[in-house]
Order: structure tokens, then sequence, then C-alpha cells
């Protein structure tokens, strides 16, 4: 038993390694939030004219809205006068090759094993890096045009496929969404665009890489992916912050549109900074996404892995329109020390003979909290629905926390859903076996937590699978190998 | 939206006659704990308001209707209280019995134990005769923060039971409570409050029995409280049974002390809008306690079970099993929440909610939910909504049973699942035989 106590004090105490911060020189917009701000970031895009009466129609509507009070945590206001709401690494020309780019900027990348220039050579992984709020790098646009597939920061979207972004930004998340969702449109600065033209199988992976570098600055990018007829892409998400003390505000909105047997893989793998284990500074991961499988046979798949933040708040989604479209979501969820994650996905089943599956795995430790919530819904129409649902949590130690609040609202007979939980501890039992094999603690609460998780970090593509083990290991070392 | 369209808050008018109905007790009443006590929760009432779906827990559930029904209390009654009694599944049954109509005690209905170790009594007489019991345990167990109805059933009560077995007795017949709307004469607003308890190591049998007569609109706002003592045994039947011109509330609390064992069966057959709070807080270690329920719907009742169990201390065990067959426009809701307080370690619980959807149009909300707060548990949940399995039904058929027949029995099997949980035999099959006919 004291063996198993010493674990979890180290589990307990275990530092965020990506803490670091970048000296280099930004341009940031004055502190504080008003529609001057929300100007002066359009024109510094150089956005069109309607980009600009969007932007003020979401800010005019978020001062309408009243934060959320419904979730199962809580957390002290936030003044949204004191956030800078546009930083950007200066001297922004027009970069052709990562040459170009700063390389105090690309050895902070490095530093976080995003090696821009390596993976355009070894791995054939397409990155796009975010640096505070602005796209830095995209690497592989040129292999990735002779396909027709338009990989960009959605700044650049803006000026080259207006058409696009005007037609498909805002479909699936509407400014009037939610309180963030309305701030976010309002003053987003940057994100990724993705276009997979009818037919075209996307050659390799696509990757952002977001960075949240300067003090007292709000993260608020915006991913907008198409996938057209029979497409398909699989799209990786990773995230740092250095520690501060402060909490900041990461309130982003990810916009995925499947048409006619198109599928769309996209895969987060989260490690904003947590904050110290007092729960002092660390990120609010407050995150719009969702997914809209518009044509019939679509395909949308979330797979997340979450470890990092103070607060993860977010609920990736799959509205099934198209007839036999397919949702799914995979999640590990890690909280340790005071982190809060307040996660889950809905699943909104309108088409007829659609599927969807939810498989959620949530640890904690230390003081931490875990709750999934999710909705599944089937709509009076949606015949042959059938949906299977699977939450389970694991507590690592005796101060922390799991709850469950999966919601099921079915209107149609023919619908079959089906859900199921379980909230275990590392058994003793489960431990001696090991021991007794002669396998350590350690070790073995390693080979447990990893069995415990290894349905969603298969779904993961193999360089992220590699990434999303070491951050399990980051989280939970001294547990997890 | 706001002022001109909508005038008022739903159920104003009902808000304003119950204000007028509390300023009329005060004004007879005196000042004692008891008055105090009252005041207090009418005043909580009054804070909160009536439940609306814009509170989370109200959600898929809206008494706007029953608020607006233009209803009177009253003990005012018609014949046919004897009949409808008569008529009852539970009529054959040799038990004591405590009858109420619109929260009105029936003397000449009810059949009471000789004084002894079962005291049975209208709640206001217990008032008068055992003030010491009374005061020590009236309104102890029930919430009333967030309950607003509870708040206002504390406040308003009209009469009720009084159940109390004593200290290693076992009651040799089961107790039976009925409550009766009667809106005959005119729409009836009533609420029942039961005291229930059970004293150390003592074994009791209760059902209580919902019922209803009139074509009129009634609205029955019941609350029940059970303590259960150390060592103590319970079996609590619900069986509730009303008309579709119904609206029903009842929010039940049973408080469990070291070591007790409760089965809790609800069966809801029908009734027009049925809300059921069945809490369960368990004080001691070793507590054991099985939560069964059954509903039946067709046309288009409405059935909502709320449930909690608050494993407060370590070492309990608790069963929840749920079970649903809807039919026609019906709605059925379910919430359970399983709460494990910090240090309730070797916490193991339970909970299934099951549902057969048999038309197109009906509707299940179904919300399994898992609070947490300590390491060393085993805690699982589940929920199925579906068709019936077509498997046993083509084993079935393929052995030359046609196809409704099949049905019938593969319906029955799910449903006696919950039915036979029941512990008095002769009430089983009755049971299963009134189960039967619903379903077919």
């Amino acid at each position: 038993m004291s063996e198993e106590t010493d674990i979890i004090d180290q589990v307990v105490s275990q530092e965020y390694k990506y803490g670091f911060t970048t000296d280099i020189e930004m341009e940031t917009a004055p502190k504080g939030l008003n529609e001057d701000i929300v100007r002066f970031i359009s024109s510094r895009k150089n956005e069109p004219e309607w980009m600009l009466e969007y932007r003020l129609k979401a800010y005019r509507h978020w001062l309408t809205l009243s934060e959320p009070e419904w979730q199962n945590f809580s957390y002290p206001k936030i003044n949204y006068q004191d956030i800078i709401y546009y930083a950007a690494p200066k001297e922004k020309k027009k970069l052709n090759s990562l040459d170009e780019v700063d390389p105090e900027l690309l050895k902070t990348f490095e530093k976080l094993g995003i090696s821009l220039a390596e993976q355009k050579r070894l791995s054939g992984v397409a990155v796009d890096a975010v640096f505070d709020s602005v796209s830095i790098a995209t690497t592989f646009k040129e292999q990735l045009k002779e396909k027709g597939v338009i990989f960009c920061a959605i700044s650049e979207a803006l000026q080259e496929h207006p058409e696009l972004v005007k037609q498909y930004m805002g479909s699936v998340v509407p400014y009037t969404d939610n309180y963030f969702a309305a701030l976010n449109a309002a003053v987003f600065s940057d994100g990724s665009f993705v276009y997979i033209p009818k037919g075209v199988r996307c050659p390799m992976e696509l990757s952002t890489y977001f960075r949240i570098n300067a003090e007292n600055t709000g993260q608020f990018e915006r991913t907008l992916i198409i996938a057209d007829d029979n497409s398909y892409v699989s799209y990786l998400e990773g995230c740092t912050a250095p520690m501060r003390d402060e909490n900041q505000l990461h309130a982003a909105v990810v916009e995925l549109i499947a048409m006619e047997g198109a599928e769309i893989k996209y895969s987060t793998v989260q490690n904003w900074y947590p904050g110290d284990k007092d729960g002092k500074g660390g990120i609010y991961n407050f995150v719009t996404k969702r997914g809209s499988c518009e044509g019939k046979n679509a395909k949308i798949s979330w797979t997340q892995v979450e470890t990092g933040s103070a607060i993860t708040w977010k609920y990736p989604s799959c509205i099934l329109k198209g007839e036999g479209s397919v949702g799914e979501f995979f999640s590990v969820a890690v909280t340790n020390n005071a982190q809060v994650a307040d996660t889950g996905t809905k699943m909104i089943h309108i088409g007829k003979n659609t599927r969807s599956r939810i498989v959620s795995k949530g640890i904690s430790a230390g003081k931490s909290h875990n709750t999934y919530r999710g909705l599944v819904k089937v709509a009076k129409k949606a015949d042959g629905v059938r949906n299977y649902t699977q939450c389970d949590s694991m507590l690592i130690g005796s101060h922390c926390g799991a709850h469950t609040f999966p919601y099921i609202e079915i209107a149609n007979q023919s619908a079959v859903v089906e859900h199921e939980a379980s909230t275990s501890k590392i058994g003793e039992d489960q431990i001696f076996y090991c021991n007794q094999r002669g396998i350590g603690t350690e070790e073995a609460i390693s080979l447990i937590v990893n069995g415990f998780c290894r349905e969603v970090l298969n779904q993961l593509p193999m360089e992220f699978a590699v990434e999303a083990q070491k951050l399990l290991a980051v989280s939970l070392e001294g547990s997890v190998g | 939206m706001s002022g001109t369209l909508t005038a008022k808050t739903p159920g104003a008018e009902f808000l304003e006659s119950l204000k007028s109905d509390f300023a009329n007790y005060l004004a007879q009443a005196g000042d004692t704990n008891f008055v105090n006590q009252r005041k207090q929760a009418f005043d909580l009432f009054l804070n909160q308001g009536l439940p609306t779906p814009a509170h989370e827990e109200w959600k898929y559930t809206n008494l706007r209707k029953a608020y607006e029904a233009n209803l009177a209390t009253t003990c005012l009654q018609e014949e046919g209280i004897a009949d409808l009694l008569a008529s009852s599944v539970l009529n054959g049954l040799d038990a004591y019995k405590l009858v109420f109509v619109n929260g009105c005690f029936q003397p000449q209905l009810s059949a009471l134990p000789q004084a002894g170790d079962l005291v049975l009594l209208p709640l206001s007489e217990a008032r008068k005769q055992n003030a010491a019991t009374f005061d020590a345990h009236f309104g102890k167990y029930i919430p009333l923060e967030g309950y607003s109805l509870n708040a206002l059933n504390t406040a308003l009560m009209s009469d009720g039971a009084f159940v109390q077995i004593k200290k290693n007795k076992k009651a040799d017949k089961p107790v039976i409570l009925f409550q009766i709307s009667d809106s005959s004469l005119v729409n009836a607003f009533s609420q029942p409050r039961n005291l229930v308890i059970v004293e150390e190591g003592a074994d009791l049998h209760l059902i209580e029995s919902f019922l209803s007569n009139g074509n009129g609109t009634s609205f029955t706002n019941a609350v029940t409280e059970v303590m259960v003592d150390k060592n103590a045994h319970l079996e609590h039947y619900k069986l509730q049974r009303q008309s579709d011109t119904t609206y029903l509330n009842h929010f039940t609390q049973i408080h469990q002390e070291a070591d007790t064992s409760i089965n809790h069966v609800t069966l809801t057959l029908s009734g027009n809008m049925v809300r059921n709070n069945l809490h369960f807080y368990m004080n001691g270690r070793n507590c054991n306690s099985l939560l069964y329920g059954l509903y039946i719907t067709d046309g288009n009742e409405f059935v909502d079970n709320h449930t909690r169990v608050d494993h407060a201390m370590p070492d309990c065990f608790s069963d929840e099993k749920y079970k649903g067959i809807l039919k026609d426009q019906s709605t059925a809701v379910f919430n359970g929440k399983i709460m494990v307080h910090l240090d309730a370690q070797k916490t193991n619980a339970y909970q299934r909610n099951q549902n057969i959807l048999l038309s197109k149009d009906a509707v299940v909300n179904t919300k399994p939910q898992l609070e947490i707060f300590a390491d060393d548990v085993k805690c699982t949940h589940g929920a199925t909504i579906g068709q019936l399995d077509e498997e046993p039904l083509f084993y079935l058929r393929s052995r030359g049973i046609p196809e409704n027949e099949a049905r019938k029995l593969l319906l029955n099997a799910f449903a006696d699942d919950i039915a036979e949980k029941i512990r008095i035999p002769e009430l089983v099959q009755v049971l299963e035989d009134e189960i039967a006919r619903k379903i077919s």
C-alpha cells in the first residue's frame, strides 16, 4: 500500500516540461475588447468587408450573452477586458520557405519535438504551426496543391478562397451557438483551413501545432475542414503553452463538414499547461468542436487525448444528417493535481440508419475531477439508428472524483441505443497479480493504465499514438511508461 | 418574449391561491415550532417558485397544465370510493389499511391494528398523541432546497399516514396506505404527507397505493419520509394506477442507518403524468438497498422517475434497475444519480435503465448519472433503449408460437423481472396478471 502511495505522490508531483517561453519580438493589440479591437484584428488580416461584418455581428451578439453556469465545476470569472486578443511575431512578411522563419521560432518548435524542417524531410506529415495567434509556416503546401488539396492558414484562405470560407464558416457552429463560440467568431485571429476536393484521398496526415507564447493573451483560433464527396482526410492537432501564474483562455472553434461518402478523422493531443500542483495558473480550454455529416454515408471521427489544461471543457460533436452516416468519438482524459475536465460528445441522429460510437476513458489523480457529459439524440424520423456508448473512469488516489452525465433522448422506436459505464480503481489484486509475476508495482500500474486506454490510443495515427503515450507518461509519470 | 404576450408566469394564479391558503392557515395557527417550521418551508417555496422545465431537474417534465387546472383543496368526496377500493388489486390482501381521499383520512374505510408494536395513525393525530416522536423525525430527512414542491408540501400538507414499528418487532401484516385523488366534484389538489419510522431491528412491509376517482383533473403532491434505524428491514412497494386526468408528484426519502436493508419496488401502471423522486441516504455502514421500478405507458401518458442514492458511508451496496415498456405517444424519463461521497470506500453500486419502445411515437429520455468522490469503489451504470430482441422472437416463432403470442411472452418476461422482486407472494401473481393485461 505504501508503495502505491509513493507512486501516487510521484504522479502528483510531476511537472510540466513544455513550460518555457520564447523570447521573440511580438506585435500585440492593446488589452481589452471592443469594436475597435475587432476592427483592428480584421484590418491586420486585410480581411474582406463581409468578414468584418460577420465579426461585428458576432461581437454584438456576444455582448447580449452571459457566461454559462451549468457546468460541473467553477472557475473565477474571466475578465475579458484584461486579455490581449491579438499577438503575432513581428516582421511578418510572406514566407516562402522555412529558411525565412525566425530561427527562434524554429527552435521553439524543435524543443516541442515539432521540428518543421525535420518533418518536411522525414515523416511526411504536413504541418501548420500556429504561434500565439498567427500561422507561422505550413509545410508540404506544394505537394498538396498538386492533388488539389488546400491546406493553409485561415487568414490566407480568406484572401485566396474567400468564397469557400464565406459559404462554410459558421455553418456548423454559428456565432449564436454559445458564449465562447460568439467570442471566437468576433476575435479569432488565425487557424487552419482544409479543403479536400471530390474523390481525393489526402496523401498525407495534416497537422496543426498550436502554441500560446505571449503573456496575457488569449488564443482564439478557428479551424475549418471541408471534405467534398468521397474524399478522405486525417487531421491532427497538438498544443502546448508556457507556465504562467495566471490563467489563459483558449476558446477555439472547429468546424468539420463531410459531404457524401467523405471521411474526416480528427485527432487531438492536447497538452496545454495544466497549472502547478496547487492549481495556480494553467489554460482554460473552452472549445467548441462540431462536425456535420452532410451527405450520405459520410463519416466523422473524433479522437482526443486530453492531458493538459487547468480546465478542459469541450464536447466534440457530430450532426449525422446524411443517411447512413457515421459518427465516432474516442477520448482519453487524464486529470491530475487540481485539473478539471468536463468533456464528452453529442451525437445528433437526424438521418436514417445513422450510427455512432462513443468510447470515453477518464483517469483522475490527485485532487482532480473528471466529468463525462454526453448526449445521444435520436430524432423522430431517424429510423434504424444505432448507438453504443461506453465510458469508463479510473480513480487514482482518494481525493479525486469521476462523474458521468449521459443524456439519452430517443424519439424513434427503431433506435437501438446502449450506454455502459463503469468506475473503478486499480485493484490491489491486479497489482498483486503482476507483482507475483515479477512486474514491479510502478510498471504494473503503467500496464493497467495503458490497457485501460488502449482502445482509444489505437485510433490515433501512428505519429500521434507515440506522442500520446509519451504524454500519458508525462501526466502520470511514475505510474505510466 | 417578455411582457405583453405572456402576461403571467405559468401557474401565477395557482401561486396566488397557495399564498392565500397559507395566510389563512397562519391566521388560525399559533406560534409553535411546528408552525415556524412550516413558515420557513413556505418562504423557501416562494423563493424557488413552482418547478418549470427551466430547472435542470425538470427539463423534460412540465406540470404547467396541473398548475392551471383551477384546482381546489377539498375533502369533499363522492360515494364510490368503497367500490373503487373493492376493485383494487390489493383488495384480497390481508393487511392493515389507512385510506385517504384528497389527503383526508377516512376512518370508516381503514383497518387499523390493536394498540401495540405497530402504530398506525393519521399524521394529524400522531402530532398530538406522539408529539416527541413526531418532532424528532418530521421534516428531518427530506431536502427542501432545490425541491420546491417538498417545501410546499411541508408548508401546506393535507393529512397523511404515521407508521411506526417498535424496536425488534415484526409487523404481523403488511400495511397499505391508499391515497385516492377524487376529482368527481371539483378539480382536486391534495398534498398527502407520510412519515414512516422503522425502529432498530424491526421489520415492516409497506405498500403505498395511488388511485383516482372522477373525471376532473387532480394534482397530487405527495411526500413520504422514511427513517430506518439500525439493523432494521423494510419492504417498500409503490403501486401507481391513476386515470388519464391526473398529475402525481411523489417524493420519497428513505434514510438508512447502519446495517439496514431495504427492498423497494415502484410500479407505475397508469396515470396521465407521474413524477417520482426516490432518494436513498445511507447514513451508516453496511447498508443494503435495492431499488426496482417498472413503468408501462400508453396513450399520452408521461412517467418520470428521478432516483438518487447517496452513499455517504463506506461498505454499502445498492442495486437499481428500472424497466419501461412504452406504447402509443407515451413518454418516459429516467434520471438516476448515484452519489458516492468522499471516504465512502468499498461502495458497490449498480444502476440500469432498460426501455422497450413499441410505437413510432413513444419517447424516452434517460440520464443515468454517477458522481464519485472516493476511489475504492465499484460502480457501473447502463441504459438501453430498443425494440424487442429479434432472436428470441424468431426462436419462439420457429417453434410454432404466433408472433403476437411470442411478443406478449417476451414482454411479460421483461416486466416480470421487476414484479417478482416483490416479496409478498399473494401480490406477485395479481400484479403479474395486471401487467399482462396492460401489455396486451
